[in-house]
């Protein structure tokens, strides 16, 4: 495999302007702003003629050790033994989550699929579901890694293009297949649990209307303070919640807050909160953070390290780590690069949602507030 | 230099090497701003944290209060259920252990000990089955081997079953232990002391088959030992079985009381026992009535030896309470396998032969007959004959005039009861009267006659009486008086056209309340007769109990008036003596003009007889006692004569 990293600035355009035409993948993050127009897409198009072009709005892009809200990243990959196959499928709400899912399980199925990449629309889909419908074509055993597009802290649209100009309420994914190419991947909060364990009393989905008979937004108000409150639902992010089902108390999951409902006093998560479910609040702080990225990175790095040719690694971060750590976000970008290496070209972006098998069970889904770590590369000759 | 810092100077760096102060100070700001926030948030959600914690806490403690007085008073009801369990387990009757899977005593309760003698300090949790057995076996109170017992045991309560054992100690307890497995291993055991019941059980079953106031054997165990004797005597040998009850032993009970009737009884048990052999069996089967089982020997002729016996035996007087009783006993003998094979058969022969006895005159003994089955066969028929005939009216009153010698006209007229069967015809009274009064039915007849002849009687010429007789059953009978009274009230007759007629078998029983009827009746101007007079024990003294109205002489003495004989001597003192008492005398069974001469001479007052009339049924007599009817004494007597 061969990879080669560009960027898009508004000042500079793309850099470099010239890349690989063969190139048979290009993955892109930016800005809802910056991709709205469609223009990059097509510029794209242009330089990579003969590749699939998947990318996502963000909550802001990763490109190597920098974090950065302006220019658009990408990297193009001209895979040598590994054939690719690409599937686009409308996200009308998160009622339909399952049946999309389904659809592109049905796209990627067959016997050589080696793993899936996945971005998805971040505020219309229930990641869980989404993931669901895909494992339940393609079974448990196939990785499927990725994220839910973002909009910085804003919840308004996001906009995933799939070999087509990036627009809202889209998923896109690729899949790999092949002996040849090797997908690794990590996944790890570093939240701390903070407060009392909690039950998860009345929920529907992905809405979580109380937590121990109360109304869980009134619970989120008391913890944020005034000033916060009015910056609901991106300063929910600040305290994600872990979720456990009481039978399998190893299996934890952490979720965060897409959306509030005022009137209801209900909040909607990125994934489901199942009734009966035992919830407690996180809270962060920098040096944690930055571990658990370093700890995802470890476990993406560990399986392509007997790799040879170019290795890639793409960082899908929350938005509620960089809402946290604000100035100090980079720390956990660096902290991945220490155990990848310089010669391992990272990018990525802030989501709105990670997908990566769960660490303890193996079994793809959506996680929260987590850095997750994409490692592909190609084992050749 | 701070990493961030570091990182914000390198930011506002620009490639020459200047450095842009005011994009260093707004990133300094927003981090000192971000660093602010942070506390502020931290401080914030620390101090909220607490507050819930501490909510929480509080709920947590009232929650534990909440559980410990709910723990204390469980703990209070454990004790008391505890307490109330050992009390029970204290008090009851068994001894109760309880061993876990390695044998040890987990719980035993103080009767183990008691039961055993064993040291109260020796039987404790933690003891072993093993060494309680082995303490047994050296106190006596266990017999066998305590090693192969449980074995044994185990290997029954192994396979999840109980165990039931009955324990014979050396003092002559009886215990029962019972072994049942508990689930998870372990037995409990229960054993009780059971002598009083296997006691009681005896008890009960003796009185089942002997009778409580003799304790001779009852009929049960007389059947049972008769079964035997006869499946277990050699060929040739012969069993006797005799039957016996005590005359007039109601006699005895009404005069003197139940009481003594019950000590007479024994009385008797001890003497039937004392008359035989070790191997026979005497029984009390009832009533007075006994049975013997006389095995073996030379029959008749033992037999008729032993019932002679038993004769002598019982009728020796008996001191009871100060009364002086005597009594005689009637014996019935069946042997086998002449009179029968069978218990029952046997007895019920013996029981034949009894009645044979008491038909020759009582205080002897009789051997059964096949005769003896067709009369009481035939007497069962005529029983039988005899209820029917009370339901079905078959009965009819016949009326006999009495006529006074002195001025021949009638004066009264003797009610005679007939019985119009209607296959066997008229039933002689001498054969239904006596089955009448064995079989009860001789009380409600006689009412009936009473009341008939009192209306029948009603319609006649007010000179002329009725005569009805009494048995002395329906004389003893309590209601005599009321039922007297009654008839002559419903049939508007007065009570002096009334008479009486008894026999000396009535003043026999001659008891108070005897007396006190006739003396009542007498009170109310019924007039009373002695019937039959010098037939029975003709004691003279029977005339002084009770002031008479009439003496009937017996017909015996008037057909013999002409055969020069006693009967002119006893017909002339009696009739002397009732005059010189003032007593009415009537010659019974007058049949000729030469015993009516004879009565007459003999000074006696009335005739009674075919020579002045047979008996008449109603419409006759009706007819005949018509004032304008041409028959008088006179001319019948002479039509008769003719």
């Amino acid at each position: 495999m061969h990879a080669d990293q560009l960027s898009w600035s508004e000042s500079t355009g793309w850099h470099p302007a010239k890349a690989d035409g063969a190139a048979n993948l290009v993955l892109f993050f930016g800005t809802r702003q910056a991709l709205a127009c469609g223009n990059r897409y097509h510029e794209l198009k242009g330089i990579f003629p003969h590749a699939h072009i998947l990318g996502c709005s963000t909550g802001g892009q990763i490109c190597n050790d920098e974090v950065n809200d302006d220019e658009i990243v990408a990297v193009a990959l001209r895979f040598v033994d590994t054939r690719l196959r690409l599937a686009r499928e409308p996200a009308p709400g998160p009622e339909h989550s399952r049946k999309c899912g389904e659809a592109i399980g049905k796209a990627m199925l067959a016997d050589d699929l080696a793993g899936i990449f996945i971005l998805s629309d971040g505020l219309n889909v229930n990641g869980s579901e989404l993931v669901a419908g895909i494992t339940g074509v393609i079974g448990e055993r196939v990785p499927v890694t990725g994220g839910l597009a973002g909009d910085g802290a804003l919840f308004q649209e996001t906009l995933v293009g799939a070999d087509s100009a990036p627009t809202s309420r889209i998923v896109g994914a690729v899949g790999f297949y092949g002996t040849a190419v090797r997908i690794g991947h990590g996944s790890a909060g570093g939240w701390d649990e903070f407060g009392p364990r909690r039950s998860i009393t009345r929920s529907r989905g992905n809405v979580l209307f109380e937590l121990d008979g109360k109304p869980a937004l009134d619970l989120y108000e008391s913890y944020l303070g005034e000033d916060d409150v009015k910056g609901l639902p991106g300063t929910a992010l600040l305290f994600p919640l872990r979720i456990r089902n009481p039978k399998r108390p190893d299996h934890d999951i952490v979720r965060t807050i897409l959306a509030v409902d005022r009137a209801a006093r209900s909040m909607t998560f990125a994934g489901d909160v199942p009734e009966g479910w035992v919830a407690q609040l996180m809270r962060g702080n920098f040096e944690r953070l930055a571990e658990g990225a370093a700890k995802a990175a470890r476990q993406a790095a560990e399986q392509i390290t007997e790799q040879t040719g170019d290795r890639i690694a793409v960082l899908v971060s929350c938005i509620g780590r960089r809402l946290l750590m604000g100035q100090h976000t980079v720390e956990e970008v660096e902290a991945t690069g220490f155990e990848f290496g310089a010669n391992v070209p990272r990018l990525g972006f802030y989501s709105y949602g990670e997908i990566a098998p769960h660490g303890v069970s193996g079994v793809c889904e959506l996680h929260n507030q987590t850095m997750t770590i994409t490692s592909i590369s190609e084992a050749v000759g | 230099m701070h990493k961030l810092f570091a990182r914000q100077l390198a930011k506002v760096k620009a490639a020459t090497g200047e450095v842009d102060l005011n994009a260093l100070g707004e990133l300094v700001t927003a981090a000192y701003e971000a660093n602010d926030r942070d506390r502020r948030r931290t401080d914030r959600s620390i101090a909220r944290m607490i507050e819930e914690l501490d909510e929480l806490n509080r709920g947590l403690e009232r929650l534990v209060e909440e559980r410990t007085a709910a723990l204390r008073e469980r703990e209070e009801q454990l004790h008391a259920q505890n307490t109330r369990f050992d009390t029970a387990l204290n008090n009851m009757s068994q001894a109760l252990m309880m061993f876990d899977a390695s044998g040890r005593v987990v719980i035993c309760n103080p009767r183990y000990h008691e039961m055993y003698g064993l040291p109260r300090d020796f039987v404790q949790p933690g003891r072993t089955v093993n060494e309680l057995l082995e303490y047994r076996q050296r106190n006596g109170t266990f017999l066998e081997d305590p090693k192969a017992h449980l074995a044994k045991m185990m290997e029954a309560m192994g396979e999840g079953k109980s165990v039931k054992r009955l324990l014979e100690l050396s003092d002559g307890r009886a215990i029962s232990v019972v072994m049942r497995p508990m689930t998870g291993g372990g037995w409990v055991m229960t054993h009780e002391d059971i002598t009083e019941h296997r006691r009681a059980e005896k008890q009960i079953a003796h009185m089942a088959r002997h009778d409580a106031l003799t304790d001779l054997p009852n009929r049960v165990l007389l059947r049972d030992h008769l079964a035997q004797a006869l499946a277990g005597v050699p060929r040739g040998e012969k069993v006797a079985v005799l039957y016996l009850d005590l005359d007039n032993f109601k006699s005895v009970n009404d005069t003197l009381g139940h009481h003594i009737g019950d000590e007479l009884l024994k009385a008797v048990a001890v003497r039937l026992r004392n008359c035989i052999r070790e191997i026979d069996t005497v029984a009390r089967v009832g009533g007075d009535e006994f049975a013997i089982i006389q095995v073996g020997g030379d029959q008749p002729t033992d037999g008729a030896t032993l019932a002679r016996r038993i004769c002598d035996a019982i009728k020796a007087p008996y001191d009871l309470h100060g009364h002086s009783v005597m009594v005689d006993t009637s014996i019935g003998i069946a042997i086998s396998p002449s009179d029968g094979t069978e218990p029952n058969e046997l007895l019920k022969n013996a029981d034949m032969a009894l009645y044979g006895a008491k038909a020759d005159g009582r205080g002897t003994y009789c051997f059964f007959e096949p005769a003896m089955d067709a009369r009481m066969k035939a007497r069962r028929s005529l029983e039988l004959a005899l209820r029917h005939a009370v339901v079905n009216g078959e009965f009819e009153v016949y009326y006999q005039p009495l006529v006074g010698l002195s001025d021949r006209r009638v004066t009264c007229c003797e009610a005679l009861l007939r019985w119009n069967h209607p296959e066997r015809g008229l039933v002689s009274p001498a054969e239904f009267i006596p089955v009448a009064e064995d079989i009860g039915l001789i009380v409600p007849l006689g009412e009936w006659v009473l009341r008939k002849a009192c209306a029948d009687a009603a319609a006649w010429r007010p000179e002329i009486k009725v005569a009805v007789n009494l048995s002395p059953i329906q004389v003893m009978s309590q209601n005599l008086a009321p039922v007297v009274i009654s008839a002559l009230a419903a049939s508007g007759l007065p009570a002096n056209r009334l008479e009486i007629e008894i026999t000396e078998s009535v003043l026999m029983q001659n008891t108070e309340t005897t007396l006190a009827a006739l003396h009542r009746l007498r009170e109310l101007g019924v007039r009373i007769s002695m019937d039959d007079f010098g037939t029975g024990y003709s004691s003279l003294s029977y005339l002084r109990s009770f002031p008479f109205d009439k003496i009937k002489i017996d017909r015996c003495f008037i057909s013999g008036l002409g055969d020069g004989d006693d009967s002119v001597a006893i017909v002339h003192a009696i009739a002397g003596l009732a005059k010189n008492l003032g007593i009415t005398t009537t010659a019974e069974g007058v049949e000729t003009q030469a015993q009516l001469n004879h009565v007459r001479a003999l000074g006696c007052t009335e005739m009674q007889g075919f020579l002045f009339s047979p008996p008449r049924r109603l419409d006759e007599i009706a007819e005949f006692l018509r004032p304008d009817a041409k028959r008088d004494a006179r001319t019948e007597a002479a039509r008769r004569s003719a």
